[in-house]
């Protein structure tokens, strides 16, 4: 081994993470990009019989909801297909054989995943954005002209304000971007518990169905964690509680989706929450699945 | 070995720790009402199960949005039970979206008390009962919408409405009461004359008269002068015996 040889690499990790992002792009996400891009564009011309309002709320749930299908389904079946397909393709011992850590064998693919799927939702929050700002525009123009039919001339200045003010709140604010990044932080934490999963499994299954068992369960947690911070009534159900609140990571502290496309503003401090709780569980489950994967015979 | 050990011990490590801070979370997020509580297991019945593990998912909005559409199909084919079944699942799923409540209400308010008042298929005493009784259900509507809202301007404009439009009798105090507070959670200033209309037609009221007059002799002197205004404002000044050199033009 030569004396310039360092134990923790930022440049081979990024050869790990770019060899990743190749690896699953060759699994054409691109082609669910386009599929979602046509649905998003589709949905703005839907619903054309709805109020201003609810016309951009259709098609901000919509897209929000593409955007969490793609990225909910990447974080766990694509993480859980890349550890067996590489030791299927026996591209794992090439790897191993050299002087690579697994700790940046396994920061290579998280990043790698992290990447596709952070990439793939700017990409749709970029289109998201673009659409509902000509909807918006197309919706407002309607509004403003059936005020000034119904009021059979010039609507009061007020009357414009309001209805301006109604489309704007449903419209394009930075709090859809929040939303983005609250998928994207829910997306990291079930790459991360999926490639924690993947180290003990012995089957891509395996790791399939636990991650979405885990997902379930994650936006349950809730229950299961306030009930065993009120006290439960008999020790078996308090024990079970607790065990599956300490298990579980909590999944629906990411869902500020639902307030966002309801149009409300989200401050600076819920998001820096969100992003320090998502940073927590990626973190920690990363170190775990480095534990596991460390001693894993191959 | 040890490490498997290593790991178990900080995955429970990390489990134990995260409790405390997921739920103080939890509820600064809930208290900024960025986040709902959690669905109650009862309401798997009513959304189904698929709609269920999709909420569970964090397709909330999503399953409310198709919900929504499914009340909208049913109102075209004037289904008004399955109307109200399916906005009551859109409006739990996400109660603090008033547009929802406000359809919900008006969808049984509006077209499902007129459709039975105009259907001659019925006797005309049950045709009148049916339309009190989904006048009635917008009214439930509109009121439990105001429990999670009780800021919305819109929700009080529409039951200020349905107070002054289509009750019978018509409710004066209510409907005033409501557009006022329409007015003051940010509604347009016309709700606020609405209410002042709404109390000047009601008998045997004077506070509520004057506070009618107050509101009208405001609008007076920002420069209104609008036919209706104008006759609202005579009948008070008459009712309420206004000196006939205090009184406006």
């Amino acid at each position: 081994m030569s004396s310039s040889y360092k134990s923790f690499s930022p440049s081979r990790i990024w050869a790990l993470t770019m060899s990743t992002v190749t690896q699953l792009l060759r699994m054409r996400i691109l082609v669910f990009l386009l599929v979602i891009s046509v649905v998003v564009v589709g949905a703005s011309f839907a619903f054309p019989t709805f109020n201003a309002a609810q016309q951009l709320k259709m098609l901000k749930d919509v897209c929000f909801g593409l955007e969490q299908l793609f990225a909910y389904v990447i974080a766990m079946v694509a993480t859980a297909l890349l550890l067996p397909k590489d030791v299927e393709d026996r591209t794992l011992y090439t790897i191993l054989a050299k002087p690579v850590p697994r700790l940046d064998y396994l920061l290579g693919k998280l990043f790698g995943v992290l990447i596709v799927i952070g990439g793939g939702l700017v990409l749709l929050d970029i289109m998201l954005s673009g659409v509902l700002w000509i909807k918006q525009g197309y919706v407002l123009e309607d509004t403003l002209a059936g005020l000034h039919m119904q009021l059979g001339g010039t609507p009061p200045p007020e009357a414009i304000a309001a209805a301006t003010a109604d489309v704007e709140k449903q419209g394009l604010t930075w709090a859809l971007h929040v939303g983005v990044l609250a998928i994207f932080l829910k997306a990291s934490v079930l790459v991360s518990l999926t490639l924690l999963i993947s180290c003990i499994a012995t089957s891509t299954l395996f790791s399939v169905i636990t991650s979405f068992c885990f997902f379930i369960m994650g936006h349950g947690e809730t229950l299961f964690r306030e009930y065993f911070f009120k006290g439960g009534t008999a020790w078996w159900q308090y024990l079970a509680a607790a065990v599956l609140a300490i298990f579980c990571p909590d999944l629906s502290l990411f869902d500020v989706v639902d307030a966002v496309t309801e149009g409300r503003a989200v401050l600076l401090t819920d998001a820096l929450h969100m992003t320090g709780i998502g940073l927590l569980y990626t973190g920690g489950y990363m170190v775990v699945a480095y534990l596991l994967f460390v001693e894993k015979e191959l | 070995m040890k490490r498997k050990l290593q790991a178990l011990v900080v995955f429970i490590l990390l489990g134990i720790c995260k409790l405390p801070l997921e739920q103080r979370t939890a509820t600064s997020l809930r208290s900024h009402e960025m986040l709902y509580a959690p669905l109650d297991y009862s309401a798997r019945d009513a959304v189904g199960q698929m709609g269920f593990a999709a909420t569970l998912g964090g397709l909330r909005s999503l399953v409310a949005s198709i919900t929504y559409l499914m009340g909208y199909t049913a109102f075209e084919e004037t289904n008004w039970s399955r109307v109200d079944m399916l906005f009551g699942i859109t409006t739990m799923l996400q109660p603090r979206f008033d547009v929802y409540w406000d359809d919900a209400a008006g969808h049984m308010a509006y077209d499902a008390a007129s459709n039975y008042l105009y259907d001659e298929s019925r006797p005309t005493l049950y045709r009148k009962q049916l339309y009190r009784e989904n006048v009635q259900r917008g009214i439930d509507i509109l009121n439990e919408g105001l429990r999670h809202l009780p800021k919305s301007d819109r929700l009080h404009t529409s039951l200020g409405h349905l107070y002054a439009r289509r009750v019978e009798p018509r409710n004066h105090e209510l409907a005033g009461e409501h557009y006022l507070l329409a007015y003051q959670n940010g509604g347009l200033p016309v709700m606020e004359r609405l209410a002042a209309y709404e109390w000047a037609q009601l008998n045997n009221a004077p506070e509520r008269w004057k506070q009618a007059y107050t509101i009208l002799k405001r609008s007076y002197g920002m420069g209104l002068r609008a036919p209706g205004t104008m006759n609202f404002m005579h009948s008070l000044e008459n009712k309420l015996n206004i000196p006939p050199a205090l009184r406006m033009r």
